[in-house]
């Protein structure tokens, strides 16, 4: 190759020049997927700007009757752990090429251990949600509500569909191994995983802690 | 050498992420208050970076140009839009 590779292709974790083409094959796939990123950041951010005029109305049943803030902690520590391991899964792959069956075991590990943490993330919320509607807090009630509910699902859809994201790669590396197919996936599904932690420390911070103070 | 770097990079941002989560935590269940406010927004930036530059290993050192713009455009239409969204919505609330 004429041009020397560079080290960082992409924003993110990157695979690193001893992966050759599958880490030059990186930087349009892996900077496509960011540029996604940011426009669902702006529908978050819209979904927040719609619940931040409605948060001075939050009465009867406001967040002090509604919200736990116990189980508010576990979701945290669940995402914030689900977020670690899947990092773990990604030096797994950076560092170990996962291209050995010792070394795919471990990176089927780290993402099944990824999905358990995730699932414990959606149990705690789903619960919530109907410890909510039972208290008097359905979405109809209010605009607030209305405003809280769209927001906290709009999170929890997207956690799901990254549970199904991450168990549709375990099953593709299973059946064809990590290819370079399966590499970029990996670190565009990472990407995904730690922007939803990221939104959650807003939602936790803004909506839960701030509505209970 | 360089693996266990990059492995100890994401323990050590784990480590900050917990602490800045333990602490507005605490604090809105204990103390409370105009305190308690300003140390959630403080620890939310906080852990924003944490995650941003362990978790995201964004950095723009040695980054494309374009990079940059995605991000800072982003930033742009988010201050716009959620920004003006409160500003406006606000203003109304307050002539109510």
């Amino acid at each position: 190759m004429s041009f020397s590779i560079r080290k960082s292709l992409h924003p993110g974790l990157n695979l690193g020049e001893e992966h050759g083409d599958d880490h030059l094959e990186a930087e349009t796939s892996v900077f496509g997927f960011w540029v996604f990123m940011m426009s669902d950041l702006v529908t978050f951010g819209m979904f927040f700007a719609v619940f931040a005029t409605t948060m001075p109305l939050a009465c009867c049943p406001g967040p002090k009757e509604l919200f736990d803030l116990g189980s508010v902690a576990w979701q945290t520590g669940f995402l914030l752990a689900s977020s670690l391991t899947s990092g773990m899964a990604i030096l797994t792959l950076k560092q170990e090429h996962a291209t050995r069956s010792a070394s795919t075991k471990k990176l089927i590990f780290w993402l099944l251990l990824t999905v358990l943490l995730g699932c414990g993330f959606l149990y705690r919320e789903i619960s919530d949600f109907i410890a909510m509607a039972a208290a008097g807090g359905p979405p109809t009630r209010s605009g607030y509500l209305s405003a809280l509910w769209s927001l906290v699902g709009l999170h929890g859809l997207h956690v799901t569909s990254g549970l199904i994201w991450c168990l549709v790669i375990v099953a593709g590396i299973l059946v064809r191994g990590v290819d370079m197919r399966w590499k970029l996936t990996l670190l565009r599904w990472a990407v995904f995983w730690h922007f939803l932690d990221v939104v959650w420390i807003a939602i936790f911070s803004f909506v839960f802690l701030g509505g209970l103070l | 050498m360089d693996k266990n770097k990059e492995f100890r990079h994401y323990l050590l941002g784990f480590v900050l992420a917990t602490v800045l989560t333990v602490i507005p935590f605490t604090l809105v269940a204990t103390v409370g208050g105009k305190i308690a406010f300003l140390a959630l927004i403080l620890c939310a930036i906080l852990q924003l970076i944490v995650h941003l530059r362990y978790f995201l290993h964004l950095s723009f050192k040695g980054q494309q140009r374009e990079d940059l713009q995605l991000v800072l455009f982003t930033g742009l239409i988010l201050f716009i839009m959620v920004g003006g969204s409160i500003w406006v919505l606000g203003d109304l609330y307050n002539r109510m």
